[in-house]
């Protein structure tokens, strides 16, 4: 479970630019993270109509519509650190136990939503810190199943379900972060003016 | 001990089991039966204590199904009989019940208590699991999954990668499929997903399909000249990745971690040179051992060179690199420079101990390059170093040295001026653009023409005998004394001795030091003989030093003795000859044989020896006709010969005739003179300068302080090193019929009324003062001035013939001081000798030198002789017409005495 740090709720209203580029990079890290998806099940030969129950990786308190903004940010954030922490952990274990030190596209791919996931954790942090100031948490990784499984099967399983995971995550970071009272704001703005815009053509 | 066999579903071997009970004596039941299974062979091993009996019967049964039985042979050790059977399903797929029983022949013991292995797919195991996890299979095995569905889901379908595969049913839960003839897996491995019959994955395993370790081609070698390291191939690709199944290599029981599993070769380092090396590869389906051995000395492959530089220059390049290992620096390397250019690679060779820096030569200047080196060790090589990285340079801009520039004059005194430019620069450079210079001195800085030209180099004649010089090793060997003056070295020239006209001249600078040379060319023809000449080189004009001619090879006289002519002499025969021309001698003559044709045959008279010989007289001959052969030889042979016949009178009517001549040419000029005396001629119209072509030489002594101006002096600028050779076509003519042996005495110098050029003899305009009204009709008077050179003590009162009627009379001008006052240099030298050209007036600064002197004769006017003016009887110049008009009586009678003289 992670930690949570008990913090002043000031309710000050995170920056619109760094909502929105926060919210535009989940939504880029979420198309990549479903091409490798494909990627990995094209590789392992997981057949479209065969069903992989999920299982939740990370642990995160419950969605709840009484949370505010910096608990929806600190909710996450962590759910995102802790995918981070999995990712990397999965793309160690893979290279070590199946060889997967070839350069391929699924490689390249991965590396990708590696990195785009650390820039979008650098700005959901700067969310976060902008919302109560003070510095990101660490998240506790105690309960992760950090380690992974021992059977190779299952390690793929594992790997597909962080990926999985991480898709999720992108998912609600996404829903998360156009749905910060700043962005929304903007949001709203750029739908008026453009409906302005339109109407003036008209 | 031997089991006996069975192997049939339960209900059969009930039935065997009772035709056993016909036997007297009953073996004990197998007792303390266990099951040790190993779940990675899928084996299980069976051991019970079985009494005093060698056979027995087991049962294996499907708990569940009840389905399989096998049939096996059992060993007995150490008192306990044991016995191993390999399930063709993982065990872990379902429970096995066994049973064993005694056999004795036909009579068997009753079964013992049933032993069972529980496989996972017991109830109290709910979940969904497929055997076997991780396997690790050769290529070309079958391999059976079994799949253990969830408690309370359905069984859908087990699929070897995308296939779906045929399943048998192994119990309640637990199924079963094998797929044979597996081929290799991909880097992950193969997957095989076991699903429910809603096609939700349950579970699933992964197969490793592979092959053990193939290397090949391990050889060592040292780079430090200590050291090995091994390098191998990796053979087929194993498709066994990931840590636990890659492929482990160890090389003298050293693990050799650094070895790439991505490349097709692998490495492998040993800090000291062992010579024999053993390589073992090793994965989870076998291994592999290779082996090599050699001497340190016969194994160096030298690093890359490091660090390389350069230095650049136009037509080469210094290349330097370092080495790594201090080993190197006593070690014969070879090296290869690979030099590219223009997208055109080429590879030069260089050798030399510890090689560290080498010249590249035959670069172009201005050019992009870019370079790399290997080595390889000289001794034993053993294979081409790794190449450094690339150095890329651009050469220098060159400026090409002088051309090599030599001068040769012709008969007609116009210069050819020659030269060598180098075959590299044709050979880089498209276009060649030379600049010829001609400098000329002014007249006062320094009076330098081609008549003390001449002189020069009849002093030198006269200082210098050619030398015969014998062609030999393909050049004429030359050596002569150091020359204190050559400060530049000297310049040795040679062409074809018989040429009048364009010459072929050919030359070759050598360097001051030198002192002697093979003059070498590839236009020597045989036969042709060669003068070659020394010229020093020094800021002044080149200086002849020495003389040689010689021939590439002799022949025999192309042509016999010219003019032939006998004469009887008293009562012997005078035989004369005339001398062969040079072209046609082929070769130094040495003699003349003479011979006596007798019939067919000639008989050899006597040998002249002397080759300036030009008659022999043949004494002692009876009167009769006679027939004479005369063949000049060389030191190739004799010429075809000349003939020439002749009478043989007695003495005294050779003595009568001989008178009777005589008087009958005495008699025709007697009457000549007088009918000339008193019934001349009507005179033909006078032309001046109606000089005959065949005009012979006018001898004159040299004298040494005279000097003749021409048209342009040229300027000697010691600054360069083009030369001026004397002129040559002189000293060809005095020695055209002589032997390369020139006279010691000075010479009388001839100079020739020679026209230059074909066209017909305009009357020529020596003088300004004597000039023709002819010359005075064209404003441009081409004419050339030839040889000309006087002698003012030797001659005496000679003066150039005047014309009648000269231009400065004519036009009311004074006369020329030119006329009347020698040159400043030449003093009395001079004596009555008058230059016919007025040169001063093609030169602004003569013509102000000269006081102004006829300005109105105007430029352009080239002014030259061919003729050379002939001295009247007297010191005044007078008209040519005068001096014909004033022939008196007296005068004509001192002629007919002196034409009448023999």
């Amino acid at each position: 479970m992670a930690d949570r740090r008990t913090r002043g709720m000031t309710g000050t209203e995170p920056s619109r630019t760094t909502a929105a580029r926060a919210a535009a990079i989940a939504e880029q890290l979420h198309h990549e993270c479903a091409l490798l998806l494909e990627l990995f099940r094209k590789k392992e030969s997981l057949s479209p109509d065969l069903t992989v129950a999920d299982g939740r990786l990370v642990t995160v308190p419950p969605p709840s519509s009484q949370l505010d903004t910096r608990d929806k940010l600190w909710r996450l954030h962590s759910a995102l650190l802790q995918c981070r922490s999995l990712l990397e952990r999965a793309i160690t274990k893979e290279e070590e136990e199946l060889g997967g030190a070839e350069k391929g596209d699924y490689q390249s791919q991965r590396k990708t939503v590696r990195d785009r996931l650390s820039l979008l954790l650098a700005n959901t942090g700067e969310l976060l810190k902008a919302t109560d100031g003070t510095a990101v948490l660490t998240p506790s990784l105690e309960g992760l199943e950090i380690d992974g499984p021992t059977i190779l099967f299952e390690v793929k399983l594992w790997i597909y379900r962080i990926f999985k995971e991480l898709d999720y995550w992108t998912k609600t970071a996404i829903t998360t972060l156009q749905g910060l009272p700043s962005v929304t704001a903007k949001e709203r703005g750029r739908t008026t003016a453009v409906r302005r815009r339109r109407s003036t053509r008209r | 001990m031997c089991i006996y066999i069975t192997l049939n579903y339960l209900f059969l071997t009930v039935c065997l089991c009772v035709h056993v009970f016909f036997f007297f004596s009953v073996p004990t039941v197998p007792q303390q039966v266990s099951l040790s299974p190993n779940l990675e062979t899928q084996q299980l091993t069976l051991s019970w204590l079985g009494g005093e009996s060698t056979t027995f019967d087991i049962m294996i049964l499907r708990t569940e199904l009840n389905e399989t039985t096998v049939s096996v042979t059992a060993d007995k050790i150490s008192g306990q009989h044991q016995w191993n059977w390999t399930s063709v399903e993982p065990l872990e797929c379902t429970s096995l019940s066994v049973q064993i029983r005694s056999r004795d022949g036909q009579t068997t013991s009753d079964w013992s208590d049933t032993h069972i292995l529980p496989g996972m797919d017991l109830p109290s195991n709910k979940d969904s699991q497929m055997f076997p996890q991780d396997r690790v299979v050769s290529v070309g095995t079958n391999t059976t999954f079994c799949c253990i569905v969830e408690e309370g889901l359905g069984f859908g379908s087990i699929r070897y990668r995308d296939l779906v595969m045929n399943v048998t049913r192994l119990s309640r839960r637990s199924y079963a499929m094998t797929q044979i003839n597996q081929g290799p897996s991909g880097v992950t491995g193969t997957n095989v997903f076991c699903s429910s019959d809603e096609k939700t994955l349950l579970n699933g395993a992964v197969v490793f399909v592979g092959y053990p370790p193939l290397p090949s081609d391990l050889v060592c070698e040292t780079h430090d000249l200590v050291s090995a390291v091994c390098q191998w191939n990796r053979g087929r690709d194993t498709h066994l990745y990931g840590k636990k199944r890659k492929t482990y290599y160890t090389l003298n029981g050293r693990d050799c971690t650094e070895a790439n599993q991505n490349q097709k070769w692998s490495a492998c380092s040993l800090a000291q040179w062992d010579g024999n090396f053993t390589l073992v590869a090793r994965n989870l389906l076998g291994q592999y051992s290779l082996t090599d051995s050699s001497e340190l000395s016969l194994r160096v492959r030298p690093v890359a060179p490091a660090n390389l530089t350069s230095v650049v220059r136009a037509w080469n390049a210094t290349l330097l690199w370092q080495w790594k290992h201090r080993g190197y620096d006593s070690l014969a390397l070879i090296c290869q420079v690979e030099l590219t250019s223009h997208w055109h690679t080429t590879t030069r060779t260089f050798s030399g101990v510890g090689l560290r820096s080498v010249i590249v030569l035959d670069l172009r200047p201005d050019e992009d390059y870019s370079i790399k080196v290997r080595c390889g060790v000289q001794q034993n090589f053993w294979n081409w170093g790794d190449w450094s990285g690339p150095l890329a340079f651009r050469t220098s801009i060159d400026i090409p040295d002088a051309p090599d520039v030599w001068m040769w004059i012709e008969r007609d005194n116009t210069g050819r001026l020659m030269w060598k430019v180098s075959i590299i620069i044709y050979y880089y450079y498209s276009i060649v653009v030379i600049i010829i210079i001609v400098l000329f001195v002014s007249r006062n800085r320094q009076r330098l023409n081609w008549f003390d030209l001449k002189k020069k180099k009849k002093k030198y004649k006269r200082l210098f005998k050619s030398k015969l010089t014998a062609y030999m090793d393909g050049g004429f060997p030359l050596s002569w004394q150091s020359d204190a003056n050559a400060s530049c070295g000297y310049v040795v020239e040679w062409h074809d001795a018989s040429c009048q006209q364009d010459c072929a001249v050919e030359w070759i600078k050598v360097a001051a030091e030198n002192t002697n040379i093979s003059a070498q060319s590839e236009n020597f023809q045989p036969g042709v003989r060669y003068t070659l000449s020394l010229y020093s080189c020094s800021s002044e004009v080149p200086q002849l030093l020495q003389r040689w001619e010689g021939y590439m090879e002799e022949l025999v006289p192309s042509s016999s003795v010219p003019h032939l002519s006998s004469n009887q002499q008293d009562s012997n025969i005078k035989l004369s000859w005339g001398e062969i021309p040079l072209v046609s001698r082929r070769g130094f003559l040495l003699g003349y044989h003479i011979y006596l044709n007798n019939g067919s045959q000639l008989m050899l008279l006597a040998n002249v020896s002397d080759p300036t010989s030009r008659s022999y007289t043949v004494k002692g001959l009876p009167v009769g006709s006679y027939k004479f052969t005369v063949k000049a030889y060389t030191s190739a042979g004799e010429d075809t010969g000349a003939t020439v016949s002749i009478s043989l009178e007695s003495y005294s009517r050779f003595l009568f005739n001989l008178v009777i001549v005589k008087c009958y040419n005495i008699l025709f000029s007697i009457v000549a003179r007088v009918k000339k005396a008193f019934y001349p001629d009507i005179p033909e119209p006078k032309l001046a300068g109606d000089w005959s072509r065949t005009q012979g030489p006018l001898d004159v002594k040299p004298s040494p302080h005279s000097m003749v101006h021409i048209v342009e002096e040229p300027e000697w600028d010691s600054s360069k090193e083009a030369l001026v050779v004397i002129p040559e076509e002189d000293e060809d003519e005095d020695e055209t019929g002589d032997e390369p042996v020139d006279t010691d005495e000075p010479t009388s110098l001839r100079y020739y009324n020679q026209v230059i050029d074909d066209r017909p003899i305009r009357p020529r305009f020596p003088d300004s003062s004597a000039s023709s009204a002819s010359s005075l009709d064209s404003a441009r008077t081409d004419v050339t001035y030839t040889g000309i050179q006087t002698s003012g003590n030797s001659l005496g009162g000679y003066r150039p013939q005047m014309q009648p009627g000269s231009l400065s009379q004519d036009m009311g001008l004074p006369a020329p001081q030119a006329f009347s006052e020698p040159q400043p240099t030449k003093g009395a030298s001079f004596g009555g000798y008058q230059p016919q050209c007025s040169w001063h007036l093609d030169s602004p600064v003569e013509a102000e030198e000269s006081g102004g002197l006829a300005p109105s004769l105007g430029s352009p006017t080239s002014v030259a002789s061919t003729q050379f003016l002939l001295p009247d009887s007297g010191s005044k110049e007078q008209p040519e017409g005068k001096g014909q008009g004033s022939s008196s009586a007296t005068t004509w009678f001192h002629n007919l005495l002196s034409s009448a003289k023999p």
